[in-house]
């Protein structure tokens, strides 16, 4: 017999270790191992704790092959409206904090806010050298909020990491990316436009829209979020 | 087949006044519309890519299919286009990707008296078709450009206006900005002064990401020479608003923009405008400031027909003089088309 209720969990990093940290502070014993991708709450009714990429998580939500889940409120917001749509939120956690932010190189004084910005791509544009370059790993966030700003001509590079260089290594002039501290932005000599805070992010427990459907999965998921009391 | 009955009335009706029905390339790369308009459009392109990398895109718009349509085989002179076909966007669950287009565009003519000639036909042809009263709204979005250069405005507001005209919501959020002056930022420069005065001493060639650095210097400098704090905005913000509720019978309008002039002491330059002796055999034309707003590659003469009874949107349409030098042509080629709302029809 199947599991009765799949849970994700992200499967690397500062998420992986706070996640499991919410369970060991409610009494829920889920086994480690660094090489098995698959575990179980030892002491709870019949699941499966699946290790997975946290952008995969919000996408298995989405398709129900899990039932609920912990991954960042950015990768939610980030997904296709049609993901979006099938995955509540059931609450805001307290780790994982991080702003999407705007940056800029920081010699570019001259660039105070996104008016400024859109000034630029302008320029870009008028000189005919292409558009402006937005690096970033979320393109439809970025393309929101720059919507939302008035900025329509840039171009996105969609960039899989190391995201902070790409303007010094002319593939890209400015990035989108997720900063906690600023701290990597500053040694990459970039800096966050004022009014460029796209989305504050964290981690967030997402329950699929279709478990809660099944009067079964949503008694065992409303039992499971009941013991989790301390976040 | 109400639908099938009005699209062969309406395409005789344009033939018969020399405009060749043509169709277009399912088609087209996806690079020049993105290079035209930016990521915004993207969003709505249905795109594939192929096996070398390229990306190819459903046809979004017959407008730009007819432009590109003449880049690649007409090339030169004047071409009368008509059409009825689909065109394909994602539309996010809102309304269908498919969308049925009817029009006609006359492109490589800068002729005035196409400008009428255009409208007339459309609204003509709609009478005869779907035997209704119609009223025209004209607009010229050239004196709204002139009015924002005739307003006491750092020059960087001015263009931001005009570059956002087209954007409603966007360019309501500009106006209030600009009354409020909420993005002043008084302490901003000091900020970057340190750095203004080390980057002095580079290289003003170099460059830092796509920017030389004596560009970035120039417009620090030109920002501090025009603060925005300068500006009376709620009295700016006032006459744009007020200029933007002009409504009045085209016969009146220059009237009307005088009396305009005068209330607000500016000058709006009218005798460069020949919106006001347009030829309309339709007797019902107003003439509307805030019209034509939806389109960003209009570059001046806009116009939409209304059902006068309910006012119904039944076509807009208007000159478009740049868009076809955006999509690859080598010159500039002049144009200008209109696109029945043929849903509205439809709900007739």
């Amino acid at each position: 017999m199947s599991k009765l209720i799949r849970i994700g969990l992200p499967s690397k990093g500062r998420l992986k270790e706070e996640s499991l940290k919410i369970f060991k502070k409610n009494n829920l014993s889920i086994k480690d191992s660094k090489r098995n991708y698959l575990s179980e709450i030892k002491n709870f009714s019949l699941n499966e704790v699946v290790f997975s990429h946290a952008r995969e998580i919000v996408e298995r939500l989405a398709d129900n092959s899990l039932d609920i889940g912990i991954s960042g409120y950015d990768l939610l917001k980030e997904s296709l409206p049609g993901i979006q749509k099938n995955i509540q939120v059931f609450s805001r956690l307290n780790f994982g904090f991080a702003n999407l932010i705007v940056a800029i190189p920081d010699a570019w004084i001259d660039v105070q806010t996104i008016a400024d910005l859109e000034e630029i791509s302008f320029e870009f544009k008028d000189k005919n050298i292409g558009k402006l370059r937005v690096a970033t790993k979320y393109p439809n966030l970025t393309n929101d909020f720059f919507l939302s700003k008035g900025l329509t001509q840039y171009k996105i590079v969609n960039s899989l990491g190391s995201t902070e260089i790409y303007p010094f290594t002319s593939q890209s002039e400015i990035v989108t990316d997720i900063t906690s501290t600023g701290k990597t932005l500053k040694a990459n000599k970039l800096r966050a436009l004022k009014d460029g805070n796209i989305l504050k992010s964290s981690a967030c427990m997402l329950i699929s829209k279709k478990s809660l459907k099944n009067k079964q999965k949503k008694e065992i998921i409303l039992k499971l979020l009941k013991k989790i009391k301390k976040f | 087949m109400k639908s099938k009955k009005y699209s062969e009335a309406l395409l005789n009706l344009f033939k018969k006044k020399g405009f060749k029905v043509k169709e277009f390339e399912n088609i087209i790369e996806s690079k020049i519309i993105i290079e035209r308009s930016g990521e915004i459009f993207k969003k709505s392109l249905l795109s594939f890519e192929d096996d070398n990398g390229k990306n190819f895109s459903l046809r979004p718009d017959l407008t730009i299919s007819a432009c590109l349509d003449y880049i690649k085989n007409v090339k030169r002179g004047i071409y009368k286009y008509a059409y009825f076909d689909q065109a394909y966007r994602r539309t996010f669950g809102k309304e269908s990707l498919v969308r049925n287009q009817l029009g006609c565009e006359i492109i490589g003519s800068s002729n005035l008296q196409l400008n009428a000639e255009i409208i007339n036909l459309i609204d003509q042809s709609l009478k005869k078709v779907i035997k209704y009263k119609t009223t025209i709204k004209i607009n010229d979005i050239n004196i709204f450009y002139s009015l924002v250069d005739s307003l006491k405005l750092p020059s960087r507001w001015r263009l931001r206006l005009k570059r956002h005209f087209w954007r409603n919501d966007y360019f309501k959020e500009l106006i209030m900005r600009l009354e409020t002056n909420s993005d002043l930022q008084k302490n901003v420069f000091e900020l970057d002064k340190r750095s203004y005065f080390k980057m002095k001493k580079l290289k003003q060639n170099e460059m830092i990401a796509g920017r030389k650095i004596n560009e970035i210097l120039n417009r620090f400098e030109k920002k501090i020479k025009e603060p925005r704090s300068n500006i009376n905005g709620a009295r700016v913000a006032k006459i744009i608003r007020d200029f933007l509720n002009i409504n009045c019978p085209l016969k009146n309008a220059k009237i009307e923009l005088k009396k305009f002039e005068i209330k607000n002491q500016i000058n709006l330059k009218l005798n460069q405008f020949d919106v006001f002796d347009l030829k309309l055999k339709n007797n019902n034309a107003m003439f509307s400031t805030n019209i034509g707003r939806s389109v960003e590659y209009y570059t001046s003469l806009v116009f939409e027909i209304y059902k006068k009874s309910k006012n119904l949107n039944l076509a807009s349409g208007g000159r478009y003089d740049n868009l076809m030098q955006t999509l690859g042509a080598k010159t500039k080629v002049v144009a200008i088309g209109g696109a029945i709302n043929y849903d509205n029809i439809l709900k007739l």
